[in-house]
């Protein structure tokens, strides 16, 4: 039992691990024209309205489809959401990882520091990053219906995050007239 | 959106917009396609004759750029059912042959060049999969009409 339950968890660690990396890296499709503007260093990305994340993650048009009673609408469905699902959370995963350069990049240059602030920051980047881990995996295997509640949770923290570490830079900025803090 | 351009105008070229071809087309689907048509395919600017006449060429590329990304989000944001709802509309307003229309959009996917340029590729993502599914469903609607018969 206890070495079944190590092997279980050591494979759940491993598909997180793995699903972290590949969120991370780039993905084919979002280096073409849908995914151009998220790629390119220095722009400004749009982010995903609350609207559309909340549509992707709908049970409502599920029900919609299964209605129909046919399994190939079902599993076409089924399948375009999951790779629309899992699209978002890449995103999300790469907008994360870009706030906390912009917020490294800032802090090297800051001249007052506060280490419980910084860990602070650190500690909600790394609970946002295996969240979005833990989606993409979930994604994978259940669909995006059942993860509303996370997935929106998680575009939640994502915005407040993004928000607060403006506010700390602008803050930063202003603390620093030569514009040394400026990104 | 250019700075030298006045916001005030643009608001007003906009109104004029909804006014005057907009509020003639039935459907969400069809306003989308429509302003995307006004968009050139080479350079990605926005032309409207009348709309420049009365306004500027600048202006009306504005107006053009933000009823265009206002059309997209709206026709994103639909539940699949109220896309069906509109693709169904467009379809019967378009007076083409149902069975080549669903055929020809499944197959050359014409819906991917009404979407704006630089929208977040999420948004674009899940527009094309919904219209996807949209065209699966009224297939289906089709068939079982058919096999009815």
């Amino acid at each position: 039992m206890g070495v079944w339950g190590a092997l279980a968890g050591a494979i759940v660690l491993l598909l997180v691990l793995l699903a972290w990396v590949r969120a991370d890296a780039p993905s084919k499709d979002s280096r073409s024209a849908w995914g151009a503007s998220l790629q390119e260093p220095g722009e400004s990305v749009e982010i995903c309205p609350p609207e559309i994340v909340s549509q992707i993650f709908s049970a409502d048009d599920l029900k919609f489809v299964a209605g129909f009673e046919s399994p190939s609408l079902e599993r076409l469905f089924r399948r375009e959401r999951t790779a629309v699902g899992l699209h978002w959370v890449q995103e999300t995963s790469a907008i994360i990882s870009r706030i906390m350069r912009r917020h490294l990049e800032a802090s090297r240059l800051s001249v007052d520091l506060e280490i419980s602030t910084e860990a602070r920051i650190f500690l909600q980047y790394a609970r946002l990053k295996l969240n979005c881990g833990v989606l993409f995996v979930l994604i994978g295997l259940l669909g995006p219906q059942r993860l509303a509640g996370t997935a929106l949770h998680g575009d939640r923290l994502t915005q407040r995050i993004g928000e607060v570490l403006r506010e700390f830079q602008t803050a930063a900025q202003l603390r620093e007239p030569d514009g040394a803090g400026s990104l | 959106m250019s700075a030298l351009v006045k916001p005030l105008l643009v608001q007003e070229a906009y109104e004029d917009l909804l006014q005057r071809s907009l509020s003639r087309i039935p459907c969400d689907l069809g306003r989308l396609l429509y302003l995307a048509s006004t968009r050139d395919y080479n350079t990605g600017n926005y032309h409207h004759d009348g709309l420049a006449d009365r306004f500027s060429v600048k202006v009306a590329r504005s107006a053009l750029e933000i009823a265009h990304r206002q059309a997209f989000y709206k026709v994103a944001a639909l539940s699949l059912e109220g896309l069906v709802r509109d693709l169904a509309a467009y379809l019967e307003s378009s007076r083409e042959n149902p069975e080549e229309f669903l055929r020809t959009w499944q197959r050359l996917e014409p819906y991917r060049i009404a979407i704006p340029m630089e929208v977040n590729p999420t948004v674009a993502r899940l527009f094309a999969s919904n219209v996807r599914l949209a065209l699966a469903v009224l297939r289906l609607r089709q068939e079982s009409t058919h096999s009815d018969r």
